[in-house]
């Protein structure tokens, strides 16, 4: 049995989760939000982060009823992320295994969304598809390796969401991406945008600039912010559904899982699920509690990397904001 | 200005030797950011912890001054709430 303890604050979600053996005993998080049409700085999401973690932590503690003896590994987001939220986070992973003696696990944040991906839905060797705020991956599981078939090559689809949400100024609450996914269902004019599929790659930055300027004159021609969130997240979810689609053929595969906070989309999950439907494939999705970045999927894929006898240096448990998917060694998967 | 003509030394006690290893031990795992231009020494004798900073310009080392004071803070903070260490030392290295 290995009980373990994840602390997570790569971006501007602050969360502690309390895991035995892939049951859940506590998810408690918080999350930093601006005001409408501004985004999260580093600095003010890792203050956030500072004044919140206590009581964050107080509350896991408190949630998950085990005497903190009981605890045998605990475990961080070691990157990728922003610097100064990491850290932040980090300090408190590595005061509290020192307080009780108990071994530190830093863990790549992908890895985190993909094994509570795969623990939630019970996908056996799914190909993913990774999507958030600051990372956009369609990986593949191949020999000790979570391998990236494709990704973005400039900004985040979460990222072109939110900073869109900004252009509009929608309410960064509970999420821009949710309130963009609410406005789309009530859109139905659709406007032709760039589609930038080049490969396996995807590009979105360009997509971006492109709405930006001509949203005023959108506008003004009779468009409603409605159909421009429509037309928007048809036009990104659909690079994505041919990526992975792309994938799914390569490796053979007859699964697919969307993990990410962009996840919890609920027409991408449908736009996926029909593309799954044509093959012949499976879908896995889950919603918002796990989707979204939180502490027990740090301390899920801490416990597994424990239980295959993964250790760290002390000297190596520091943060890193570059930290990519295929840089792990996958020790706790043996097929 | 000449080079690295800038110095601040801090030196912080705590209750006891253990507490003052443990603050150490988490705060120099993190590396100064490359390009903040200060270098920073920590180090541990009996109960207090001693850090200098070295740099070439005063904005420099106020930055590192108070990054330094707000970890240095939260893991005050960490350790009121969780209590007195459980074991003499850390033994997971």
């Amino acid at each position: 049995m290995v009980v373990a303890i994840g602390f997570e604050g790569s971006a501007n979600k602050l969360g502690i989760g309390i895991v035995v053996d892939g049951t859940v005993l506590s998810n408690c998080r918080r999350t930093y939000i601006t005001p409408p049409g501004e985004g999260f700085l580093p600095k003010e999401t890792a203050q956030h982060h500072r004044d919140n973690i206590i009581t964050v932590l107080r509350e896991a503690l408190a949630n998950a009823k085990i005497c903190t003896s009981d605890i045998d590994v605990v475990c961080y987001t070691k990157g990728p992320g922003m610097g100064a939220p990491l850290q932040s986070t980090a300090i408190v992973a590595r005061t509290v295994a020192q307080l009780w003696n108990k071994p530190l696990i830093g863990v790549n944040h992908c890895i985190g969304h993909i094994e509570m991906g795969r623990l939630i839905t019970g996908a056996k060797n799914p190909t993913v598809l990774y999507v958030s705020g600051g990372n956009t991956q369609v990986i593949a599981y191949s020999r000790k390796r979570y391998r990236i078939f494709g990704e973005t090559i400039d900004i985040a689809i979460g990222n072109c969401l939110d900073r869109f949400a900004r252009v509009l100024k929608l309410s960064n609450a509970p999420s821009p991406g949710y309130n963009i996914e609410q406005m789309a269902k009530k859109g139905n004019k659709f406007i032709q945008l760039p589609y930038c599929v080049k490969g396996m790659d995807v590009s979105f930055s360009g997509i971006l600039s492109y709405l930006e300027e001509k949203v005023p004159k959108l506008l003004a021609e009779g468009y409603t912010p409605e159909d421009l969130c429509f037309s928007l997240q048809e036009n990104l979810f659909a690079m994505l559904v041919e990526t992975t689609e792309r994938a799914l053929a390569h490796c053979n595969s007859q699964e697919v899982l969307i993990v990410g906070g962009v996840g919890c989309n609920e027409r991408l999950q449908e736009m996926m699920g029909q593309m799954c439907e044509e093959r012949g494939a499976k879908l896995f999705a889950t919603d918002e509690r796990f989707c979204i970045d939180n502490g027990v999927m740090i301390a899920h894929a801490g416990a597994e990397m424990f239980r295959s006898g993964c250790k760290m240096k002390w000297e190596d448990c520091f943060i890193t904001q570059r930290y990519r998917t295929d840089e792990v060694e996958t020790t706790w998967r043996d097929d | 200005m000449a080079n690295d003509s800038i110095n601040v030394k801090l030196e912080i006690p705590f209750p006891t030797n253990r507490l003052a290893q443990i603050v150490y031990d988490v705060l120099k795992v993190d590396q100064e950011p490359k390009r903040s231009g200060v270098k920073k020494e920590l180090s541990v004798s009996e109960n207090i912890l001693k850090v200098k900073f070295v740099s070439s310009l005063a904005r420099q080392s106020r930055v590192a001054v108070n990054s330094f004071f707000e970890s240095l803070n939260l893991i005050v903070e960490t350790i009121d709430f969780i209590g007195e260490p459980t074991s003499e030392e850390y033994t997971h290295f």
